[in-house]
């Protein structure tokens, strides 16, 4: 056993059994007792035999006994031994399930050894403390800007922010990501792997995440459905990862138009126990690429899944993209387990089966999640002296955000508050100009999960709300300019 | 014993004889499946690159006890996020360790794909014909007769045969090596022992997905004591599960993985960003169009080519410095379904991306122009097929209509499929929404890597422009 073996020594069985063979003779080099001496009896702490006598029939020269005397520290009954007759044969070690049941005696020649002479130092004496390795900015040359696809976008943004590892299940209308993560991450010595399905994606990201190592998916909705499960795990093990959902009409398996009716999925509903994860809300295909980046950056400072929420006709819309200036090379956090000499002490886990504990991880993830709530982000736009808000995420922002601007040409005090974090919603920004506001029009692609969202940071914050209404739409219609416009101005009495 | 932790911090807390005993019964087979493990990876030196998952079901816990990364996954998951392990570092040694109901039940699909996959991590599979932890339920294994808490008269072939998985398994192309082993006398454990070794080893190689099937005895839930567990397994278990090994591949080394890199050119390269950029030829945004944000809307059959013309056109606008979207529109069909596409151009930025009073209009059949042509408000532009609407329907008022034989034109230079060039020659020479040459640009860029097409599409977009009769002024 001089010899260790490693990847990089492709021997066969037969090499194998040669060193082990060497080994032997290494012994006897240092003045080792012989062959057949040299093999200890057993030994045998009672404490640490629960008395299941798996040891009893495999000696031939029956040293074993079942024992007849309740060991008071454990309540069981350990075996006995009478070693007159052992000769050493082994047997019973490989028979006794214990770690630290029936063991080599440690008075032995053997095990008087210096195992440090033999073996060199044991690996948990030398083994170094994990290093957090931050991550590092990388200047990106100035290019042309591109023209991009929302999936296509989001996709470029995560690579940018130093992802090479991409899991996913393809799914209408998200696809695209994962197809030109397929086309480049090999050009870039990185990953893309289909899953068998989204059940295992978000169980291939629990293991890369756990690892330290930026990784995402593209989804929609019933395939987001299926990763909550995975993405509990993530929350409670604390392990970074992006997931861009792009919203499609359900519910079950709708059709591939936009919705966003996914919102109290990922604001509410991360699969079970206490969880929360910020929800970015891009609207057009520069925030995919954008806010894919920042997701990454969110997801690793507080070691939680981020979620991005876009719709299926922002994942399918081209448009206009300016890169940033730089990339990021991504580190290697101190927690993560690797698989190497400096994290081998980490653990990736979400089981507490002490209750205290549990509670005592539940309130650090609370903790964690008040944090979070500082990442509110918001887009105001015409909002400084509106008295009636308009408040919208995703396309039907940009459809709002027009009949904004028509109404303002129309001499109408009219804003559009756009949250660009639905959770945490950014109430800070919306509670700095709402004593102006007379009424808040919510537009969304869902039956009131937004304006859910609205009303519960609005009571949260004390606040007492104006009249809210709503243009509301399902099954991949999408609320249009002229309809929003038309129901700002309906009640533009009350406004006025 | 190095690979097990000198003291069981984890179990309780290490507190008193916990820090040196497992949490499993007396007699239960997975202390030694543990241990044939923690010799494997000692003797293969390989502890410190060690990532082993941990399961749902009785070996939930066996991150107490192993001295190396640990993870524990979702039930049924442990392949998949030892796929994640490995995949993120291919230096890492994974060990995915998992019981029947984990594996064999919920676990399905992710233990096929990733036997599949053939990826090199060690399964180690641990069957006892029984749910251990939520308390003796039939498990897919369970053998016909069994009695457990959910077969209490014992299991019928009505409630399925027990799963052979290593059979399963070794049925795949992506696994090297599958065996069977059990552990009821000290034969077995040797050959046990070294099926451990030889799993872990073929990883260590990388040489390829390695599972190893352990006949194990739950003596708490049969109900019996450890050696008649052992004799139950040898006498029960063994007609039904055969021992041995079911596949031993000697395959090549498998893949090697480059670390990825990070270097900002080649990401540029990749994702085909130039510092390049692309001539402007518009004096101004096209304002004679009626504002400052032109709707258009290109629609036919899949096939057609609407969706490519949408895409020039956006990128044309963008190449000039405006801000444009692009959104598609289809039918379930991968060809032959509706294709529709919304365009919008703006000097500043697109408000609204869809279009559905579209200033301009390219039909590229009779339902599209029968369906949208009501919408193009006064001043708009329609332009349609000619060659495949022979009779059109009547125009709203106001707005200008150009039949053009798309198709025709594009046949009679050899290629159908350039009728959305031709197209978009016409709607160049109806609108004037650009200069000629922003179109030109636009699809010579985007035909970079087919040059030889670049001449025929310069003719069809000619064609195109030709076949529109100058405006009457």
């Amino acid at each position: 056993m001089a010899k260790r073996l490693g990847p990089d020594v492709p021997d066969s069985f037969a090499a194998y059994r040669a060193t082990r063979r060497a080994g032997t003779l290494t012994l006897e080099v240092f003045g080792m007792p012989t062959a057949l001496r040299e093999r200890p009896k057993p030994f045998l702490l009672p404490e640490f035999c629960k008395g299941c006598g798996r040891c009893i029939d495999t000696c031939a020269k029956h040293c074993i006994e079942p024992g007849d005397e309740i060991d008071p520290r454990t309540g069981l009954i350990p075996v006995t031994l009478n070693l007159e007759a052992c000769n050493g044969c082994g047997l019973c070690f490989d028979a006794c399930p214990e770690p630290y049941g029936l063991r080599p005696q440690p008075e032995s020649e053997f095990e008087l050894q210096d195992p440090e002479k033999l073996f060199g130092a044991r690996a948990a004496a030398v083994r170094p403390r994990p290093v957090p390795i931050p991550p590092q900015a990388v200047p990106l040359p100035p290019v042309a800007p591109l023209v991009l696809k929302g999936n296509y976008a989001s996709a470029i943004g995560a690579l940018l922010a130093g992802c090479r590892h991409v899991f996913g299940y393809p799914i209408t209308p998200s696809t695209e990501g994962a197809e030109l993560m397929a086309k480049l991450l090999p050009k870039l010595d990185g990953v893309f792997l289909q899953a068998v399905s989204e059940v295992a994606t978000v169980n291939m990201m629990y293991g890369c995440g756990g690892a330290g190592l930026p990784c995402m998916t593209f989804t929609s909705s019933p395939g987001f459905s299926l990763m909550l499960e995975g993405i509990s795990y993530m929350v409670g093990a604390e392990v970074p990862g992006v997931f861009v959902n792009v919203m499609r009409g359900g519910p079950g398996l709708g059709n591939i138009g936009p919705e966003q009716a996914d919102v109290k999925l990922a604001c509410r509903g991360l699969g079970h126990g206490n969880t929360h994860a910020i929800v970015l809300a891009p609207s057009t295909p520069q925030e995919m690429l954008d806010l894919t980046r920042l997701a990454f950056e969110l997801s690793f400072r507080y070691r939680n899944p981020v979620v991005i929420a876009a719709d299926g006709y922002l994942g399918q819309m081209t448009g206009k993209v300016v890169l940033p200036d730089t990339m990021v090379q991504p580190g290697l956090p101190d927690w993560a387990v690797f698989g190497d000499v400096a994290h081998r002490g980490n653990l990736i886990n979400s089981i507490f089966l002490d209750e205290k504990d549990l509670e005592a991880h539940n309130v650090h993830l609370n903790e964690k999640y008040r944090r979070m709530e500082a990442e509110q982000r918001a887009d105001l736009f015409a909002c400084g002296d509106a008295s009636t808000l308009v408040v919208a995420f995703g396309t039907p922002a940009r459809m709002a955000k027009g009949a904004v601007e028509e109404l303002r040409r129309e001499g109408m005090r009219v804003g559009l508050f756009r949250p660009l974090t639905l959770w945490p919603f950014p109430i800070a920004a919306l509670k700095s100009f709402l004593p102006n506001v007379k009424r808040i029009l919510v537009v969304e692609a869902s039956n009131g999960q937004l304006e859910d969202e609205l009303r519960l940071a609005l009571s949260k914050a004390g606040v007492a709300p104006p009249p809210i209404e709503s243009v509301r739409h399902f099954g991949g219609v999408l609320p249009q300019l002229a309809e929003i416009a038309t129901a700002v101005r309906a009640h533009s009495e009350v406004a006025a | 014993m190095s690979v097990f932790y000198e003291k069981f911090e984890r179990h309780s807390g290490g507190a008193g004889l916990k820090g040196h005993a497992t949490h499993y019964c007396p007699g239960c087979g997975h202390g030694l499946v543990h241990k044939y493990l923690a010799e494997a990876i000692e003797e293969l030196g390989i502890q410190d690159r060690t990532v082993a998952i941990s399961p749902v079901g009785c070996s939930v816990f066996l991150y107490y006890y192993f001295d190396v990364g640990n993870s524990q996954a979702a039930h049924g998951r442990a392949p998949a996020v030892a796929l994640g392990h490995k995949y993120a570092n291919p230096d890492a040694i994974v060990i995915s360790y998992q019981g029947d109901g984990d594996l064999a039940s919920i676990g399905l699909a992710e233990i096929v794909s990733a036997a599949q996959l053939g990826t090199p991590i060690t399964v180690i599979f641990v069957n006892n014909a029984i749910y251990g932890m939520t308390g003796g339920q039939m498990a897919p294994t369970t053998l016909i007769g069994q009695k457990s808490t959910t077969s209490p008269e014992g299991r019928t072939a009505m409630m399925g045969q027990p799963m052979k998985m290593a059979e399963l398994i070794a049925g795949l192309d992506g696994p090297v090596y599958v065996e069977r082993v059990a552990l009821f006398d000290a034969k077995q454990r040797m050959r046990a022992k070294k099926a451990v070794l030889k799993a872990v080893k073929l990883q260590a190689e990388n040489r390829g997905l390695a599972f190893v099937e352990v006949l194990a005895e739950c003596p708490t839930h049969l109900g019996m004591t450890p050696e008649e567990t052992e004799r139950w397994v040898k006498e029960k278990m063994l007609p039904v599960f055969p021992l041995g090994v079911k596949k031993d591949a000697v395959p090549e080394p498998w893949f090697h993985l480059e670390k990825p890199h990070f270097d900002a050119e080649s990401l540029l390269a990749a994702i085909g960003a130039s510092a390049e950029s692309v001539p402007r030829f518009a004096a101004g945004f096209p304002t004679h169009l009626g504002g400052t944000d032109i709707a258009l809307k290109l629609a036919g059959a899949g096939g057609d080519g609407a969706q490519t013309a949408a895409m020039l056109l956006t990128r044309a606008a963008i190449h000039e410095g405006y801000d444009a979207t692009h959104i598609p529109s289809y039918g379930p069909e991968s060809r032959g379904g509706t294709s529709y596409a919304d365009v919008h151009v703006s000097a500043d930025e697109v408000l609204s991306p869809a279009s559905p009073h579209p200033r301009i209009l390219v039909a590229f059949n009779a339902p599209s122009l029968a369906k949208f042509a009501p919408d193009v408000p006064p001043g708009g532009t329609i332009l349609y097929d000619s060659s495949v609407v022979k009779d059109p329907p009547p125009f709203p008022a106001g707005v200008g209509a150009f039949g053009v034989p798309f198709t025709e034109i594009a046949v009679d230079l050899g290629k159908a499929m350039v009728k959305n060039i031709v197209a978009l020659g016409a709607l160049q020479a109806a609108t004037k929404l650009f200069p000629e040459e922003t179109f030109r640009t636009a699809f010579r860029l985007a035909l970079k890597d087919k040059c030889a097409m670049i001449p025929l599409n310069e003719e069809a977009f000619s064609w195109g422009m030709r076949a529109v009769p100058p405006p009457a002024s």
